[in-house]
């Protein structure tokens, strides 16, 4: 699932002041399983932000509306009963909920109340870890379906660096996995260590973030 | 509300059904020295989502105070130990925005009475007032 958290309060309060009315709009996607932007962070963020903004002399009324995905454009016109009557939009969705409100209601300001940080799972209640980067040329068939690209944080693709710990944690972080301690322990597992040992063609790296912005067609289901 | 009562500090607290006297019959509020204490009656202090608390707040009541069963003796095992996370972690966004996080607090105890549960109370007020009255409250703007 796409993974965001919260922008700090601050920030988001200076987003809102001048602002009268303002339309909290949460996604029940991606955002509502990492616990940042779904029905119940709406419903949290809302007194909150009326409350900040109260604080500081500033009263705003905060209408809410959770879309069931934000990314959709069937969901996000769900929203042109209402975005007549606020004058600024505070999407909780990931980038690209933000963006499509954006792009279906130009004529209004919509802010980020999140920051989206990847592209991760659920692995323990209260814990979400990385698992894709969306590089665009995938090798999880070649490393035992564990990705160094983005549990790496060197991005190495052909083994460990040399700052694995004794317990397999990565030098940078000691509650993270070395990645490649995992694949190597996953190899052995399976008896498979020597296919590690195969040379393998460059990664095609064009097909990601290096190569520009991505499009993908498909004809066949194009009007 | 009477003109003398006008800043009262507004305490409203959630106990958990199982943290009261068996023959305890909530009032809906309660008036001491300086402070009013509406009870409202919960299944579980886990039902308390961060969401509520705020909201109540947001609504104009000074503070919150959540009363669960004592360490190792909720009927749902672990509910006063969720409480008091999420009570922490709305404390916590209650300081960010400069409300004060003593506007929230949670307590812990068992077969409370009605004064007990008005001692709780009293002591969030006490906590409280160096605040002042919450800023959403219209009639103190």
């Amino acid at each position: 699932m796409i993974i965001a958290e919260w922008k700090p309060i601050p920030e988001m309060v200076d987003k809102l002041r001048g602002h009268k009315k303002v339309l909290l709009v949460g996604c029940a996607t991606c955002v509502a399983e990492c616990a940042a932007g779904g029905q119940r962070e709406v419903e949290t963020l809302a007194p909150l932000l009326r409350m900040a903004m109260q604080v500081e002399d500033n009263p705003i009324e905060i209408h809410t509306k959770t879309l069931e995905r934000q990314c959709e454009w069937e969901f996000v016109e769900e929203l042109a009963d209402t975005i007549g009557e606020v004058d600024a939009v505070l999407s909780i969705a990931c980038g690209i909920g933000v963006q499509a409100i954006a792009e279906r209601f130009p004529e209004i300001p919509v802010y980020p109340g999140v920051n989206t940080t990847s592209l991760a799972i659920r692995e323990a209640p209260g814990l979400w870890t990385a698992r894709c980067a969306a590089c665009g040329d995938c090798i999880l068939g070649e490393t035992f379906g564990l990705c160094p690209v983005a549990r790496c944080a060197k991005g190495l693709l052909n083994g460990p660096c040399g700052g694995t710990r004794k317990d397999g944690k990565c030098e940078v972080d000691e509650n993270t996995d070395c990645v490649w301690y995992l694949i190597i322990k996953r190899a052995e597992e399976r008896g498979e260590l020597e296919k590690l040992a195969k040379i393998r063609k460059a990664k095609d790296w064009s097909n990601s973030d290096h190569g520009g912005p991505k499009r993908m067609i498909r004809e066949d289901l194009q009007p | 509300m009477s003109r003398d009562s006008k800043f009262d500090l507004d305490i409203v607290v959630l106990y958990c059904r199982q943290c009261v006297a068996d023959e305890f019959a909530p009032p809906s509020s309660v008036s001491g020295a300086g402070f009013v204490a509406r009870f409202v009656m919960i299944p579980c202090s886990s039902k308390v989502e961060a969401s509520y608390v705020l909201k109540i707040l947001a609504e104009g009541a000074d503070g919150v105070e959540v009363v669960a069963c004592p360490d190792k003796k909720c009927q749902f095992l672990v509910g006063n130990i969720r409480a008091e996370k999420r009570i922490g972690y709305a404390r916590n966004l209650l300081e960010e925005i400069k409300m004060g996080a003593e506007r929230l607090g949670m307590t812990k105890g068992e077969g409370l009475s009605e004064t007990q549960l008005t001692d709780i109370a009293e002591k969030r007020a006490g906590q409280i007032k160096p605040l002042g009255p919450n800023p959403m409250k219209g009639e103190n703007r």
